[in-house]
Formats: C-alpha cells, sequence, structure tokens
C-alpha cells in the first residue's frame, strides 16, 4: 500500500514537520508511525528520477520548469508552481503570478497538499509496478538460467530464446544474470558439438552483456572460436551480426585479433556478409570487422588472397557513407601490400569507381580514395595514369587543390597530377582539366 | 498386286489408324511409366545423396559401419557371422607382416639383435608367415591363437611393432592381438566393436539409405550415402557419382602423417591426402556440393604427435610446438585444422567461395561421437536447405 508522509497539525497551531506519520492512500487512515513501521519510505524524488514517463498529467508539471512538481504551492491568483521556482521568482524582484502576469495582491504562498497527495500517489502506483515487474522479470531469469542448468535439446533452446527476449527487454534481466553466474553458463554451452540452434541463441544473449575478463578470455578458445566463426558463416543476418560484435568485444585480448584474423573462414565470412546487398546493416558490420582485422599486416596479403579486393571496389558506388568510409580505410590498407596494389590495379572498375568519389563525400574519403589512387598509378604509371585522366581524374584533382582540405592532401594531389601529366602534352591535358558536370 | 498396293499405299505415314486394342494397352502402360518416373525422381529430390570419400584406409568404411548402426537396424547376426572370415584374416595377415617385418629389419640392422626373433618362436614365425600368403585362410583355432600369442608377446616382435609406420600393419593389430582368445573361440560372434575395427579393401561401391532419428524425426529427411574405395587404382570407378551430391564427406586420418601408402611405399600418406582432397575441391561437377571434412583417427593422432613430430610430413614442416601435454595436442591439432583450411580456399575459385565447407574432429571408432558429430552434419545440410529453398 502506498504511503504518504503527512506533517502533523498540532492543536497549538504550530505545524510540526518532524513527527510524521502515514497515511494510506487507499483507506484514507493515517497510521502513527509509532505504531506502524514503514515498510519503505518513498522519496518523491527518486521516484520521478527512476520512473521514466511519458504522459505525465499536465496539471503535475509546473509551468516555471516544465518538471513535475516535489512541491506544489499556489498563489493568490489560484495559480500553482513549484516551492522553488516559485521563490527563485520572488527573488528575482518580481510580485507577479508568472503565468497570469496579473499583480499579486497577497503574497501569500499555499501549500497545495492536494496536488502533492496526487502526485505521490501517481508515481507511487507506477513505481511499484514497475518494482514488482522487475522482480518478476528477475525471478523469470532465475528460472530460465535454472533450466538451461538440466535441459537439452529442444527444451535447453527454448529456454535460451526465451531468455533473450527477457534481456532484450529489461535492463534489470542483464544484471540478474550477471548476478546468477549466468554468463559463464551460458558460455559452458558453447562447445565444439554445439548445435547451431543453441549456438545462436547463446550469443545472441552474450552480445548483449558486458563481459568480465575471465568469460573473455573462455570465449577465446579454439573450439568456441570455430563456432562462432562457423555461425558466421552459416547463420541468419542477425547472428552474422551478433558473431561480429562478439569478436569486435573478444578482439582486444591476448593475441586474439591477430589469430582470429588468419582464419580464412572468417574472412570469408566476412566478405560474404559484405557482398549480399539485400542488407545494409549486415554490410556495415562485416565492413567494421574487416577493417580492425585489417589492421594486422598478416591478414592483408590474406584478405587480398580471397578476393576482397574487386568486391570492395564494387561495392563503392552504392555505399552510404559510414560504409563508404570504411569501405576505403580497408582498400588504404590493402594497397600497402603489393598483392593488394596488383588486384587493385587488375579489377577494372577501380579507377573510375574512386576517381568518382573525389570531393564527393567528405574529405576523409577524399583522403583514402586519393591515396589508394596513388598507389595504383606509381605501380603502373603509363596504363593507370592514362585510364585515370580519361575517367576524369585532373579535373577533380584540380578541384583538390582549389579546396579547403589539409596541405598534405593537396600535395598530394599535386604529385599526382604531375605523375599524369607526364604523357600528355599541355594543350591535351589541359582539355582534360575541364569539369565535364558541376558537382553536387 | 496393283489393288494391293492402292490399298497400302500412305499406310505407312498416316497417323489416323483407328486403336486396336494393342495400342491402347501400350499407351497406357507408357503413361504409367512416365508416371512412375516422374514420381521416383521427384523423391530422389528429397534424398540427400552424401559421398564418403578420402584416402586409402582414412575410415570411410569404418563411418559407413558406424551410420549402419547408428540409422538402421544395425547388424543382425548372420551378418555379424559374416565378419569371422574378415576378422580372423587381419589377425593372420597382420602376424604375417610383422613377422616379415622384423626379419626385414633385423638383416638391415646387422649387429643388432633387438629384431631376431628368439628360437623357439622362429617356426611358428615361419608357419604363419607361410598361411598369410595363401588365398583361403584357416579357421582361428584356440591353438593357432595360442601361438599367434606366443609370437606377439616375442620381444622381437614388439620392437618391429614399434616401428609400425614403416609397413603396413593396419590399426587394429593391437585390438585384435589383445582379444585372440575371444575371437577363436568356437562360438564367437563378432561384437559390433570387432567389426567396426575389421579391415577389409572396399571395391566397387556400397550405399545405405537411411534417416536420422531424434529432433529431426518429423522432417522425414532421407540420406543415401556412398562408400567407394581409397586406394589409387580405384578412383575411376568413382566418376560416374559425382553428380547431384549434396555433400562429400572427405575423411583424411590425421594421425598418418608418418606413414606411406599401400600402394606406393615411397610416397607419404598425408601428402597424399592433401593431393586428393586438391583434386577432389577442383572437380567441376562439386561447384555447388557442401564439403564436410572429418579429420579422423583423433584418437591415435592424439597418442602420435607427442612422440613423433608433425614436421616429419613435408606438409607440416613448418611446426612449432609451444607446450606439451594436452595444451600441445590441441596446438597440433589446430595447426593440421589450418593447413586443410588453407588447403581449401587455396583450392577454390573465388565462384565456389560460397559453399559450404566445415571440419570435423572424429573418432571413426567412437559411437557416440560419431552420432553426435552427425548430428551437426544433418543440421547443416537442413539449414543448406532451407537457405536455398529461400525460407531462411
Amino acid at each position: 500500500m502506498p504511503l504518504f508522509q503527512l506533517p502533523v497539525w498540532r492543536r497549538d497551531g504550530e505545524i510540526r514537520y518532524d513527527t510524521l506519520c502515514a497515511l494510506d492512500l487507499e483507506s484514507h487512515t493515517v497510521i502513527n508511525q509509532k505504531e506502524e513501521s514503514f515498510r519503505e519510505k518513498i522519496d518523491l524524488k527518486t521516484m520521478i528520477d527512476e520512473l521514466d514517463c511519458v504522459e505525465i498529467p499536465c496539471v503535475f508539471i509546473c509551468p516555471i520548469s516544465l518538471e513535475p512538481m516535489l512541491d506544489p504551492v499556489t498563489l493568490c491568483t489560484g495559480q500553482t508552481y513549484d516551492r522553488a521556482n516559485i521563490m527563485k521568482w520572488f527573488s528575482m524582484g518580481h510580485l507577479t503570478c508568472p503565468t497570469t502576469m496579473q499583480e499579486l495582491w497577497d503574497d501569500s504562498i499555499t501549500p497545495n497538499k492536494t496536488l502533492h497527495h496526487l502526485i505521490y500517489s501517481w508515481y507511487s502506483q507506477r513505481y511499484l509496478y514497475q518494482k514488482k515487474r522487475s522482480e518478476d522479470v528477475q525471478g523469470r531469469v532465475k528460472e530460465l538460467l535454472e533450466t538451461l542448468k538440466k535441459a537439452k535439446g529442444q527444451t535447453r533452446v527454448q529456454a535460451l530464446k526465451e531468455l533473450h527476449q527477457v534481456v532484450s527487454a529489461h535492463e534489470s534481466a542483464k544484471k540478474t544474470v550477471v548476478d546468477e553466474n549466468g554468463v559463464s553458463l551460458i558460455s559452458s554451452l558453447l562447445g565444439p558439438f554445439t548445435s547451431h540452434a543453441v549456438g545462436s541463441e547463446a550469443i545472441a544473449i552474450l552480445v548483449n552483456i558486458t563481459l568480465d575478463s575471465e568469460v573473455k578470455s573462455s570465449l577465446t578458445q579454439p573450439a568456441k572460436v570455430s563456432l562462432i566463426v562457423d555461425m558466421l558463416n552459416e547463420g541468419t543476418l542477425e547472428t552474422k551480426i551478433n558473431c561480429t560484435r562478439l569478436i569486435e568485444i573478444l578482439i582486444n585480448e591476448k593475441d586474439f585479433g591477430s589469430e582470429i584474423g588468419s582464419s580464412l573462414s572468417l574472412l570469408s565470412g566476412l566478405l560474404r556478409l559484405v557482398k549480399d546487398r539485400r542488407f545494409p546493416n549486415g554490410i556495415a558490420a562485416g565492413l567494421g570487422l574487416l577493417r580492425i582485422l585489417c589492421s594486422y599486416k598478416q591478414v592483408q596479403t590474406l584478405v587480398v588472397g580471397i578476393g576482397a579486393v574487386s568486391q570492395l571496389v564494387e561495392l563503392l558506388p552504392n555505399a552510404n557513407s559510414d560504409c563508404l568510409e570504411m569501405a576505403l580505410s580497408i582498400l588504404e590498407l590493402l594497397s600497402s601490400v603489393p598483392e593488394g596494389r596488383m588486384a587493385l590495379k587488375d579489377c577494372p572498375v577501380s579507377i573510375p569507381n574512386l576517381v568518382k568519389l573525389l570531393m564527393k563525400v567528405s574529405e576523409i574519403c577524399t583522403q583514402y580514395a586519393l591515396s589508394i589512387l596513388w598507389a595504383i598509378c606509381k605501380l603502373a604509371p603509363e596504363e593507370c595514369a592514362a585510364l585515370a585522366v580519361e575517367a576524369g581524374l585532373a579535373a577533380k584533382l584540380l578541384l583538390v587543390i582549389q579546396s579547403g582540405c589539409n596541405p598534405a592532401l593537396k600535395q598530394r594531389s599535386a604529385e599526382l597530377l604531375k605523375l599524369c601529366s607526364l604523357n600528355y602534352t599541355a594543350t591535351i591535358f589541359i582539355s582534360k582539366c575541364k569539369l565535364t558536370r558541376t558537382i553536387q | 498386286m496393283l489393288s494391293i498396293l492402292i490399298e497400302n499405299m500412305g499406310l505407312l505415314c498416316s497417323r489416323q489408324r483407328p486403336l486396336t486394342e494393342a495400342d491402347a494397352k501400350e499407351k497406357s502402360q507408357a503413361a504409367e511409366i512416365e508416371r512412375r518416373i516422374a514420381q521416383e525422381s521427384k523423391i530422389e529430390k528429397h534424398i540427400h545423396k552424401l559421398l564418403l570419400l578420402g584416402a586409402g584406409e582414412s575410415g570411410k568404411s569404418t563411418i559407413f559401419k558406424q551410420i549402419k548402426l547408428l540409422f538402421q537396424t544395425g547388424f543382425d547376426e548372420a551378418e555379424l557371422m559374416s565378419y569371422i572370415s574378415v576378422i580372423h584374416a587381419n589377425v593372420y595377415q597382420t602376424i604375417k607382416l610383422l613377422y616379415d617385418g622384423s626379419k626385414e629389419f633385423a638383416q638391415n640392422e646387422e649387429g643388432s639383435s633387438k629384431y631376431v626373433i628368439s628360437p623357439d618362436n622362429q617356426d611358428i614365425g615361419e608357419k604363419f608367415s607361410q598361411i598369410g600368403d595363401r588365398f583361403d585362410y584357416p579357421r582361428l583355432s584356440k591353438e593357432l591363437a595360442q601361438e599367434i600369442e606366443t609370437l606377439w608377446k616375442d620381444d622381437a616382435i614388439q620392437e618391429t611393432y614399434a616401428r609400425a609406420n614403416e609397413l603396413q600393419v593396419p590399426e587394429c593389430t593391437h585390438y585384435f592381438m589383445e582379444n585372440l582368445h575371444r575371437l577363436s573361440d568356437t562360438n564367437y560372434i563378432p561384437t559390433k566393436e570387432d567389426v567396426l575395427y575389421s579391415r577389409v579393401r572396399t571395391t566397387g561401391v556400397v550405399e545405405i539409405q537411411f534417416s536420422p532419428v531424434g529432433d529431426s524425426r518429423k522432417s522425414g529427411e532421407v540420406y543415401r550415402l556412398f562408400d567407394v574405395g581409397g586406394q589409387k587404382n580405384e578412383r575411376r570407378k568413382w566418376i560416374h557419382l559425382f553428380e547431384g551430391v549434396t555433400a562429400v564427406i572427405f575423411c583424411a586420418a590425421i594421425s598418418e602423417y608418418d606413414q606411406t601408402l599401400f600402394e606406393d611405399e615411397n610416397k607419404n600418406r598425408m601428402m597424399e591426402t592433401r593431393e586428393l582432397f586438391d583434386w577432389v575441391l577442383k572437380q567441376p561437377c562439386f561447384e555447388k556440393t557442401s564439403f564436410l571434412l572429418f579429420l579422423n583417427k583423433f584418437d591415435i593422432f592424439e597418442k602420435k604427435v607427442t612422440k613423433v613430430p608433425l614436421n616429419v610430413c613435408e606438409w607440416f614442416k613448418d611446426y612449432q610446438p609451444i607446450a606439451t601435454g594436452k595444451q600441445e595436442i590441441e596446438h597440433a591439432y589446430e595447426f593440421v585444422k589450418k593447413k586443410f583450411e588453407e588447403l581449401y580456399f587455396q583450392s577454390t575459385t573465388p565462384d565456389r567461395v560460397d559453399r559450404v565447407f566445415k571440419i570435423y574432429r572424429t573418432t571413426a571408432l567412437d559411437q557416440k561421437l560419431v552420432k553426435k558429430t552427425f548430428k551437426l552434419v544433418d543440421e547443416t545440410l537442413r539449414r543448406r536447405n532451407l537457405i536455398e529453398a529461400g525460407l531462411l
């Protein structure tokens, strides 16, 4: 039952705030504090902070602060404000009612107990409901974890599915899972003979919970890693994205990054994610992890080996700006190895696609694109420079030089421009420099 | 004559002949055959064909037998009895190999007497060497079994057995030698384990059809598993099977990195497996086939890898041990697995990269393990099916 603290009005007219008694809101009786022990003193401010209410009745809101009132007081005009706010208003020297703009004929402020009572009970109700729901959730989580310790087969899959739902819907559930040692339990379900159904649900849960270092290091065992990589290759889009996220979480464990980066199954799985145009989320997830892995030198050669270069180049025209930046960043890393440069040169659309991106999206994209073009042209100057110029590189480079981007970039552009101009006579080259279309 | 000619003119080319009863019957029969063909093709589409491939003695037939035991009615008494001759033959072949081997080693290592058989046992040895040469072996009697056991316990034979990787001694040796008394009993009926250990070279093609039970009972998936011969000289027999298989189960015995081929004693078995795997991956008919690699004989690998370093095999020459004991075994296994993975990606062109490729660690003699492994295989293939049908 919601309890409410009432200041006591004693016979002698004094209002004492220290002797409090409880008002039972349901039965509207006053219970003396000494007779009944409070179950809990719920502070209004705490409740307001903890509850994230969207539809607060407008009469509860103070017109000055637009926040729910903690201590509503009414002026002689009949308007109610939060005490702290109206006192501040008065202290600034105003003697008017803020909403009606009338001059106050009476400077008394009357505590609006009725309104306070209403606000308190409204919040209490919701607060207790939420507490109960959260306890239910906690209870359910505990039950599910108990089931998981013993269940096999379909029961296990069902329990995991439900746990996943509960954890996604309630923040408190996550805490319960951690407290009840659920994380290591779930992690122990992953092994060389784990079925895909169990594994995908387990990973979906683990990804949403903060993992401690013990769990993280156990997840980097080879058998579990193989399972995660397999699921990344075979799962639904959601499973694939969860696997990439989990690997990203684990990537900082000792040596894990370079070890898992050398897994060709993982790299080809990520590439498959990136290739699938139907799912932009998948592409973004795949590119994200691929970029992290490509920061390791030995991984770069492997990635080129599985044909990533042409795939990445082909997705450039249609990618959104985040994916574009990631893809270009990866290509730039790949262009630092000889095999990568060869692959870039061999791909017929790399030069046109890259030229189109100059000065189109952002400075960083232009920087990456320029760097890659530089690498290609350096490899085979005559052939590639010609192609680049035909694709309109010269005009773009001039734009870069004239733009407000950083000096290093301008320098690079100038050098590249010089490289391209080597095979042309002055007049022909100048004609190539003319922009044929305005740049949006 | 002219009238006959006129009467018959046009009868050859004309279609409008009145249907005789025989014609009608033929037509209905043809229709029936067509319908049956259509029906069976429809059924065939739902049967997933699995092809067991691998080098000789990689464990294909053992997996085959395990599937039979797990998902069919197993072996009945008559079938079990039919294996007696095979098991006895294995015993004779093995003891002959060991005896001949000991003589060879004794000859090559002048001065060392460790391979010299003790004089009492030499007659026994000669006797079995001759028996082993024959085509038909005598039934293993108690007396013969006793003699074999005496010979087996001879120090020279044990020394020879320690170098078994240089000879073509099959892996069932130890198991059968330990069980000689049971095998020679007059009322001997082979156990399932005996059958699994027995070794006979598969010639031709064997197939079984089965449905995996358990959670997937309702789905009614049907598999047809084909087992083929593994030795080099039998590979041409496989070719006509390659069309339309759902998955290839490739068995590679990872314990044989220090052994040579039966057909060619100069060739290392692991290198042979590597070449075969490479060849199979590149076959055009396997463009869309799922590949399930069974790294088999892990139990023997476990025991061997701490004693015989992996680098004796050329493919694994860059192996560096980092630890000891169980950790080292795991490390060695991961190394071998990675080598096979690299090989797969090297032999796979970009257009084929979408096919399913999974690696499983197996010990074909362990029934529980094979059952668990097959459950995973079943799940993978069913998911693949759903993905291809666009339902996932």
